[in-house]
């Protein structure tokens, strides 16, 4: 072997080795879905955890002594949404993140097994929607009637597209008597699509709707009247099967319950911490941001939650073709009474939930 | 272009004897103007400042020059602006660090063997014309959310151009000199180190100054991924909540930290290369 061809044969080895994935599955107690949850947390336990409002708030509300106290140890990740969560779930490099409904969805038609620990809803959401249908200037709607035959902002895979559809079906028209755009929302496109009058009517983000409204005289904006106020957090079903994990999680759950109530008590320090400190928006936009969402409320059954991502899961498959799924298997009810015994009295009941 | 004009110059000198040597105009781009660094984005300044002072370019579309600077007080003292600079200027210097590292290392392997050429080139070429993007979901699969994906991606990407360019640098070397080097007998060490090595380095030099921007631009991909802190996150949360003079901020810092990027390099490469005869002098 010549020199020259030996370096080529050591460089060509070390790529080998480079390249080949190590997996390093340490092996740990598994936990049947049905059973119990564990009380004790086994020490050194980790969780993976997405959920950046939360994080915000735990030092000053004092509950990431609770945490602690437990022996849970949090390795925050700043990932939020939809498909952030289903990218990191894939790679394993996560256990659970906060999101609204239609990502469990998604992670289960794109073959990601997850489960939905946590449900909360808002207190009074037809007040405070999360989304507004946007008018383009120089656009008549007034009412959800108006739609037919209008060019509306669309993307499948995103709560906003699901929204779309939900409208559609209210107002009693089908994809067929509207235009549907393709568009990904991202930042704020869906701002600027409508301003520059690509489309005529997007969702947007009720805190978008005001800078909407304020960079582009005569644009507005009208309410959908669909609740949109579902917030969840999903875990990785492999995580949940994970005894010392699923311990975790239910002290986390139980934690996060108070974090929820305690950003509705104390709405300028939830301001400051979350929306300036982490998000940069200025103190007098924080504070508009928090009212404009309202209260946050923890129902007494997940009961009604259920039927309502029953009827998305419906309205997805057949408008878009997917499988038809059967929703209780993407919830863990175990998690359930955990979440409500955190909230006690302050749970809400009926319509409500 | 003009053409070449030949003037005929008499000057009288004291010794009256009549010089009649020819003057020509020259041919290449002529003596380096002075402060030629800041002419240029002055001028792009100005025209912005111009524009939106006289009405032309509304705010909606760009933001005014003096409210960028506003912004940048604002980020700078509420929002730990110079902390967002920092991490993003660890991750972009990390990253380039091991991008040029592997590169350089990989187009003198490629470079000086065929075996080594028939084994990397390709791959190198592959990636080249993956989208980043596309490749993120998979560098968290192997290397985790965490610093080690981004800097890992960021050094990807300025590992390829360093390799095209000091590749390309290296086979372009006159073979003449590698005849030379056979002639006089010297090892294969010192034929790397007196004639590969400087007559790469213009190659290398150019594919760095591609390097550094590309860095840059590598972090507002990777920063849009489980990141606390940065230029580029500090840009994508800006655009969630509509705030187009943050966005601006952002963008000047890049153009800025690119350019004086670019410009250091310029300046080491006619330092480097002061052997060279060349138009750029």
């Amino acid at each position: 072997m010549t020199p020259r061809k030996a370096a080529a044969a050591v460089l060509a080895a070390v790529l080998a080795i480079g390249t080949a994935a190590c997996g390093n599955d340490d092996p740990a107690a598994t936990l049947e879905l049905s059973a119990a949850l564990p009380e004790q947390v086994p020490s050194g336990t980790v969780l993976r955890i997405g959920d950046p409002a939360v994080q915000a708030v735990l030092g000053a509300a004092g509950l990431d002594k609770e945490l602690t106290a437990a022996g849970v140890k949090v390795e925050w990740a700043n990932i939020s949404g939809g498909p952030q969560s289903i990218q990191a779930f894939r790679a394993d490099k996560l256990d659970c993140s906060s999101v609204a409904d239609i990502p469990s969805l998604f992670a289960a038609w794109t073959g990601t097994s997850t489960k939905i620990v946590f449900q909360s809803v808002g207190a009074d959401p037809l007040q405070h929607p999360i989304y507004k249908l946007g008018v383009a200037p120089g656009v008549s709607v007034t009412s959800l009637a108006d739609l037919r035959g209008k060019k509306i902002a669309y993307s499948a895979g995103q709560a906003q597209g699901a929204l779309v559809l939900r409208v559609l079906q209210k107002a009693g028209l089908s994809q067929k008597d509207v235009q549907l755009v393709e568009l990904t929302s991202t930042g704020d496109s869906y701002v600027t699509a409508l301003g520059t009058k690509a489309v005529d009517v997007a969702p947007l983000g009720a805190q978008n709707v005001k800078i909407y409204e304020a960079k582009y005289p005569g644009a507005g904006a009208i309410d959908t009247g669909i609740r949109d106020d579902a917030a969840t957090v999903y875990c990785l079903t492999k995580s949940v099967q994970d005894a010392a994990k699923a311990a975790a999680l239910k002290v986390y759950v139980s934690v996060r319950t108070k974090a929820l109530l305690w950003q509705n008590t104390h709405p300028d320090e939830y301001a400051k911490l979350y929306y300036v400190d982490s998000q940069g928006l200025t103190p007098a936009d924080a504070k508009a941001v928090v009212e404009l969402y309202g209260d946050k409320a923890i129902p007494a059954s997940w009961d009604n939650a259920i039927t309502r991502l029953q009827e998305s899961a419906d309205l997805l498959a057949t408008e878009q073709k997917h499988d038809k799924l059967d929703v209780t298997t993407l919830v863990d009810r175990r998690f359930e009474p955990v979440e409500t015994a955190a909230a006690g009295s302050q749970v809400v009941t009926g319509d409500a939930a | 272009m003009t053409a070449t004009v030949h003037v005929e110059q008499r000057v009288t000198d004291p010794g009256d004897t009549v010089d009649e040597r020819v003057v020509r105009r020259r041919l290449g781009p002529g003596r380096r103007i002075r402060f030629a660094f800041w002419v240029g984005p002055l001028l792009v300044l100005a025209i912005w400042a111009a524009g939106s002072a006289a009405g032309v370019i509304s705010p909606a579309i760009l933001t005014a020059p003096w409210d960028v600077v506003a912004a940048f007080q604002n980020q700078w003292a509420e929002h730990d602006l110079l902390g967002n600079i920092l991490s993003s200027l660890n991750r972009a210097v990390l990253g380039l660090a091991f991008g040029v590292l592997g590169g350089v290392l990989l187009a003198l392997v490629s470079g000086l063997s065929r075996i080594g050429e028939s084994v990397f080139d390709g791959p190198i070429q592959i990636k080249r014309s993956i989208p980043t993007l596309a490749l993120i979901p998979l560098f968290i699969a192997w290397f985790g959310i965490d610093q080690e994906m981004k800097v890992v991606t960021i050094a990807l990407i300025s590992l390829v151009p360093i390799y095209v360019h000091t590749h390309n640098g290296l086979r372009s070397i006159d073979g003449k000199y590698a005849e030379l080097a056979e002639t006089i007998g010297i090892g294969r060490a010192e034929f790397i180190r007196h004639i590969v090595l400087p007559g790469a380095l213009p190659g290398f030099l150019l594919g760095m100054r591609f390097a550094v921007t590309s860095s840059l631009l590598g972090l507002v991909v990777v920063e849009q991924y489980n990141a606390t802190s940065g230029i580029g996150h500090m840009m994508t949360l800006a655009g969630q909540y509509g705030q187009t003079d943050v966005i601006v901020v952002g963008l000047v810092i890049y153009g800025v930290f690119g350019y004086l990027a670019d410009t250091a390099v310029r300046f080491t490469g006619r330092k480097v290369l002061s052997w060279r005869r060349t138009l750029e002098d």
